[in-house]
């Protein structure tokens, strides 16, 4: 179908941006200057390796008889490099204390909104 | 002092690109690995840059031409 291609041009073009971006900084970092067709290239084998990391993440959240992708299969994405997984083992801590932070503050919202109207409550009574 | 900003890629963009690959229509993924994976793939981006830019040193080259990241490409698939 033609919307696919659409698609995928779209998609490898926003790779391509991000990537830009981010080479120019290293660039900028190292004191050297890429090429047009390095950044492309390089754009290009992130867009491949996406691919692949794709499946293997839909392999083995299917092994672990799971429909949702969740961050275990990611850190097993990681396995292969011991500072990669380092790394990733990080980020998803950090994720998953910012979600039970999240919790705690709902949990206190909702207990203060109580005690507001328990003590609106007794307010009316003692009138 | 530049303060240094940090490009990401957007998590729309790998969330639809991570889809596209997948072979099964049931299979969806996380927000959170989403926001996991956009960080694989940027440091993926990085070290790809960061060893070009040695080869391209190695080699006393000005510009960091294809044939630098030619040369580093197999290993960098290697260690990812």
């Amino acid at each position: 179908m033609d919307d696919t291609l659409a698609q995928t041009q779209r998609l490898k073009a926003a790779i391509h941006f991000t990537t830009g971006q981010i080479c120019q900084t290293i660039a900028a970092d190292c004191g050297r200057e890429f090429s047009r067709q390095t950044i492309a290239a390089i754009a290009e084998t992130t867009f491949r390796q996406c691919d692949t990391f794709a499946k293997d993440l839909e392999a083995f959240a299917r092994h672990a008889k799971r429909n949702t992708i969740n961050m275990d299969d990611v850190k097993l994405v990681s396995r292969r490099s011991t500072a990669l997984s380092t790394y990733v083992q990080e980020k998803s801590e950090e994720l998953a204390s910012a979600h039970q932070e999240q919790k705690e503050k709902r949990r206190k919202n909702t207990v203060k909104r109580k005690h507001q109207d328990t003590e609106g409550d007794t307010r009316q009574n003692e009138d | 002092m530049a303060d240094q900003v940090e490009y990401e890629f957007k998590k729309e963009t790998i969330s639809k690109l991570l889809t596209k690959s997948f072979t099964d229509n049931k299979t969806k993924v996380s927000g959170d690995a989403v926001i996991l994976m956009c960080e694989i793939l940027k440091v993926f981006v990085e070290e790809a840059s960061r060893r070009a830019v040695k080869q391209a040193t190695t080699e006393d080259g000005e510009q960091v031409d294809v044939e630098h990241f030619e040369k580093v490409l197999p290993q960098l698939l290697l260690d990812f």
